[in-house]
């Protein structure tokens, strides 16, 4: 029989770094990228800070492995920064996270990604990651190479030293890799760029991509999204086994208070059920005393109560008020149309769906055919850019009948045309099908829930493409009258052996009569276009966006002006009020407090 | 071009030119008043379909399509007055053309004259269904209005018939379909005027066989020298020609007349019953297409297990297959035809199909004894004798 060793939680993900998002060279640039976003979003959020971030990917020439280029992905933030002892743990270990389990929406949950992403750099150029940091009580920066010690799973710090930086706190990371840059497309750079920046409306970055430009993106909201604290678990979304190690977390007490302060959603009467279907006396019996057996009892008599759902409170949103801004930095905006649908419960889980549907001038075909939308799949509001047939956002959008709201779409697909279809789902317990979050597995609850978030955003947009339709009917008409009317008469004229003067009556006649139709299209025009323009002042005053657009369209002209936000009463009931949402889930910018930065 | 003006089909006391005429003239003076000129149609549809059976034949019912000028329908009125008027011109001068004819003559007339640009057809369909919709708006024939389709189907084969067929000039000329020797008679998809006569006695039977290739091995083997009879190739759903040429049959020798062919919904309905009642898309001329008094040899139910046939069984997951058990389906419920009590045993050939989603082939008469190649002739015989059809 031979030796049976154990390994080091480092020593497993080093040998299989494919499941953490490393399995290409193309992929290894976008995870490390993603990962080091997230990680400065995550500690500028929990810092309270307005991100500010500089990323730089550039190509330093090939790479050690064959068919690949050493690319260098450098992301700086304004973040708290992160402690000089807190280096190596942060960047160095494996699942060392100050989120893991915490039931909140933040991006990173494990501890995994950074931690994978040094392990690639060491592995595939010799070195780990360069990291500057500095928090606001430290005078100077602390520079440093931390590289991954694969067999203790630990971090080692190399090259320690103390620089002057012109940044009152923040960090920078630099990860030269062997990798390739692919720039667009579904799994491509700026497409993960594009989508962080659709759903991080606080977010200011400036990018360089290799030799391109510097793209400057603007923030268009100035509160930080508050991360809403974590809640006590739901009993009915435990397993027997967590429930009995949950138990095991508060020590000697009742089984009853045991339910009070260590679940959400029980009651008293809740309580008084439980009690009634399990031995007596065993409610206020010492959780350190109940037998196994009695445990599996109380468990199942958990489960046969019915308890309130659990609560939608721990959910984030990015909100319709910041996705209408938002989206409008991604290119020239034809129109959209954004639902936050209220947090709702779907597998025992509180899950809040957010969709943004937009049309683009800049997208269209130069020779007017379709190509498939543009899907932007979002998780707790990170881009997820792989695997897309087997996500359950993609499979909503695939069952919703798109035709109905004016849209092209073949049989069970993807709608057609220049739109981009951003779909948020939020949660603090996402459910993805691997450890590189590439897709969502979702229920039926869930896909439900995606399909009518996607419906409501469809019937806003369907009254712009009626008005479009409307204005197309009018022109086709009045070209219609003009083309045949003169045609037809002429015909009958030379069967009938008419005169001048019948014709002359004739075609006065038909005037009238196809004058009387194009009156009737232009009131039904009229009609449309009047219903619609209320309907974007209303919400222009409602998002405060009518100084922006009118400034806008001053200095862009006519498309700007065109730029709207669409909303519809009809649906206002299931969507969450905005100026409800900005009380309370958001808070002001402050001062970084001297937090320790966390890490996924 | 030939002396004649108006090439007779039937007889019609319709005077197209004229009537074409008040029409335009009254669609004319409509708009002079600002009135919408209205175009109707007969409805050629099943909704609009009658069967008596004393008639024989689908009738049209007091359904019709009616086209109002408005804006949405002013570029199909126009293109149906310039179709009209290439028509007119037609049987005027006597001149005759397809319908694919007619559709790049209508290109080229476009192109000559940019100011009729918009009427342009994209597609051969286009023009078509104007066509289509001239000869429902005057109830005639396109072959009335020097419109006639290809030949096909109706390749026939006696030894003891005699054709004789009036020229458009007025001339005969007489075929005896016994002297032609391997070549058929064939009738045109244009009207023609035929006095057909044995050359002696009187014929047994006509026999019409769905599929052309079996009606020629039949020739082949020899089946019209040992019978008295008429043997015919449908080719699939009769053409307007097959269709004329077997009422012209049944009329004038009164021979009995049998089709053979698969057992399947789509031969008894679109095949035999267009052969024997018309079509729902044909209302207007199924008076003069259709042979009411043709009988279904087969393939029957009963000779399915009579003589051990070799069946399929309907593969209700192919999409083809299920729109035909469903027509089937649909056609019980709807169509006037076999709704009627005389055509009750008709209906249950569909019933017994629907039931026992069960197909067989016309050829499969040849497994019951692959080494007799007169197997299927002597089957046929055998079945017209103990009557074995419905």
């Amino acid at each position: 029989m031979s030796k049976i060793t154990s390994s080091s939680t480092a020593e497993y993900f080093a040998k299989n770094l494919q499941q953490v998002g490393f399995s290409s060279p193309s992929k290894a640039v976008l995870t490390t990228l993603k990962e080091s976003v997230d990680n400065s979003l995550d500690a500028c959020e929990e810092a309270g800070i307005l991100p500010q971030l500089e990323v730089e990917i550039s190509k330093l020439g090939p790479g050690h492995t064959r068919n690949t280029d050493l690319v260098q992905i450098s992301v700086e933030d304004n973040g708290p920064g992160l402690d000089p002892e807190e280096l190596a743990k942060v960047f160095g270990e494996y699942l060392a996270s100050s989120k893991f389990g915490r039931g909140r929406c933040s991006r990173g949950q494990q501890g995994i990604g950074i931690s994978a992403a040094t392990t690639w750099a060491q592995l595939t150029n010799a070195s780990g990651v360069r990291v500057i940091s500095k928090t606001k009580n430290m005078r100077k920066a602390v520079t440093a190479i931390i590289d991954v010690d694969i067999k203790g799973n630990r971090g080692i710090v190399k090259k320690k030293e103390t620089i002057d930086w012109d940044k009152s706190h923040g960090l920078k990371v630099e990860f030269r890799i062997d990798g390739r840059i692919v720039l667009n497309g579904d799994g491509g750079l700026l497409t993960y760029l594009e989508g962080t920046t659709l759903v991080n409306p606080h977010l200011s970055m400036n990018y360089k991509m290799t030799d391109q430009d510097m793209v400057k993106i603007e923030r268009v909201a100035n509160e930080v999204p508050e991360i809403p604290p974590a809640t006590l678990p739901h009993p009915h979304t435990m397993k027997l086994g967590e429930f009995m190690t949950h138990a095991g977390l508060f020590g000697k007490i009742s089984l009853e208070n045991f339910f009070k302060k260590g679940f959400s959603r029980v009651s008293d009467t809740a309580i008084k059920d439980i009690a009634k279907k399990i031995p007596k006396g065993l409610m206020s019996k010492n959780l350190m005393t109940i037998k196994e057996e009695d445990f599996k009892k109380i468990y199942s008599a958990m489960h046969e109560i019915t308890l309130i759902a659990p609560s939608t409170r721990s959910v984030l949103t990015v909100g319709e008020e910041g996705l209408s801004k938002s989206i409008m930095r991604l290119g020239e905006v034809d129109f959209f149309s954004v639902v936050t649908r209220k947090p709702t419960i779907c597998d025992f889980k509180p899950v809040v769906v957010e969709v943004a549907i937009a049309r683009f001038l800049d997208r269209s075909q130069p020779d007017g055919s379709e190509s498939q939308a543009q899907l932007l799949r979002f998780a707790n509001r990170v881009p997820l850019q792989f695997d897309k047939g087997a996500c359950a956002i993609t499979r909503a959008i695939e069952t919703v009948n798109w035709r109905s709201y004016g849209l092209n779409q073949p049989k069970d697909s993807v709608p057609m045309g220049p739109f981009v279809f951003a779909i948020s789902v939020t949660s603090p317990f996402i459910k993805f099908k691997n450890a590189s979050k590439e897709t969502i597995d979702g229920g039926d609850d869930l896909i439900e829930e995606i399909r009518r978030a996607l419906m409501q955003a469809g019937q806003k947009m369907s009254r712009h493409i009626r008005a479009e339709g409307k204005a197309a009917d009018l022109e086709r008409k009045i070209s219609h009258m003009e083309k045949f009317g003169p045609i037809l008469v002429e015909g009958l004229a030379r069967i009938v052996g008419a005169g001048k003067g019948r014709v002359a009556k004739a075609e006065e006649g038909l005037k009238k009569l196809l004058g009387r139709d194009a009156s009737s299209a232009e009131r039904e025009l009229d009609d449309a276009t009047s219903r619609l323009s209320a309907l974007k002042t209303r919400e222009r005053k409602k998002f405060g966006l009518e100084e922006e657009v009118e400034a806008a369209a001053d200095d862009e002209g006519a498309p700007s002006e065109e730029a709207v936000i669409e909303h519809e009463e009809a649906v206002a009931d299931d969507a969450v009020p905005v100026e409800a949402k900005g009380k309370g889930t958001k808070k002001k910018a402050e001062a970084p407090p001297a937090t320790t930065r966390k890490k996924k | 071009m030939s002396s004649h003006k108006h090439i007779r089909v039937r007889e019609s006391t319709k005077d197209i030119p004229k009537e074409a005429k008040l029409l335009c003239d009254q669609m004319l003076s409509d708009l002079e008043k600002a009135k919408r000129p209205v175009l109707e149609a007969v409805k050629c549809a099943l909704d609009n379909s009658f069967y008596n059976p004393k008639v024989g034949f689908l009738t049209p019912g007091k359904k019709v399509v009616k086209t109002e000028l408005n804006v949405s329908s002013v570029q199909k009125m126009a293109r149906t007055i310039f179709l009209l008027e290439m028509l007119l011109r037609n049987v005027a001068s006597g001149a005759v053309n397809t319908k694919r004819e007619l559709y790049y003559m209508a290109k080229g007339i476009i192109k000559k004259d940019p100011s009729k640009r918009p009427l342009d057809f994209d597609d051969q369909p286009e023009s078509d269904s104007i066509i289509d919709f001239i000869g429902d708006m005057l109830q005639v024939y396109r072959e009335e209005m020097n419109c006639f389709a290809n030949d096909r189907g109706g390749q026939t084969y006696s030894k003891n018939l005699v054709v004789t067929e009036t020229l458009p000039d007025g001339s005969k000329a007489v075929v005896d379909l016994g002297s032609l020797g391997t070549t058929p008679f064939q009738p045109k998809n244009k009207p023609q005027t035929f006095r057909l006569k044995p050359k002696k006695g009187k014929i047994d039977f006509c026999l019409v066989i769905e599929s052309e290739g079996t009606a020629n091995t039949l020739v082949a083997n020899g089946m019209h020298k040992r019978h008295n009879c008429i043997i015919l190739g449908a080719q699939g759903v009769p053409s307007n020609g097959v269709r004329g040429w077997c009422k012209t049959i049944q009329d004038q020798l009164r021979v009995p007349m049998f089709f053979y062919g698969d057992l399947d919904a789509y031969t008894l309905q679109n095949i035999f019953r267009t052969l024997k009642a018309g079509s729902a898309a044909s209302l207007i001329r199924n008076s003069d297409f259709s042979a009411p008094d043709v009988k279904f040899l087969g393939v029957l139910p009963d000779d399915v297990t009579k003589y051990d046939l070799n069946y399929y069984t309907v593969n209700e997951r192919d999409a083809v297959e299920n729109r035909s058990l469903k027509k089937a389906k649909d056609a019980l419920e709807n169509d006037p035809f076999f709704r009627d009590k005389k055509n009750a045993d008709l209906a249950d050939i569909l019933h017994w199909l629907v039931k026992e989603k069960k197909r067989c082939e016309q050829q499969a008469v040849f497994s019951v004894d692959p080494d007799d190649p007169l197997i299927l002739e002597k089957i046929i015989v055998e079945k017209i004798k103990r009557k074995s059809y419905v």
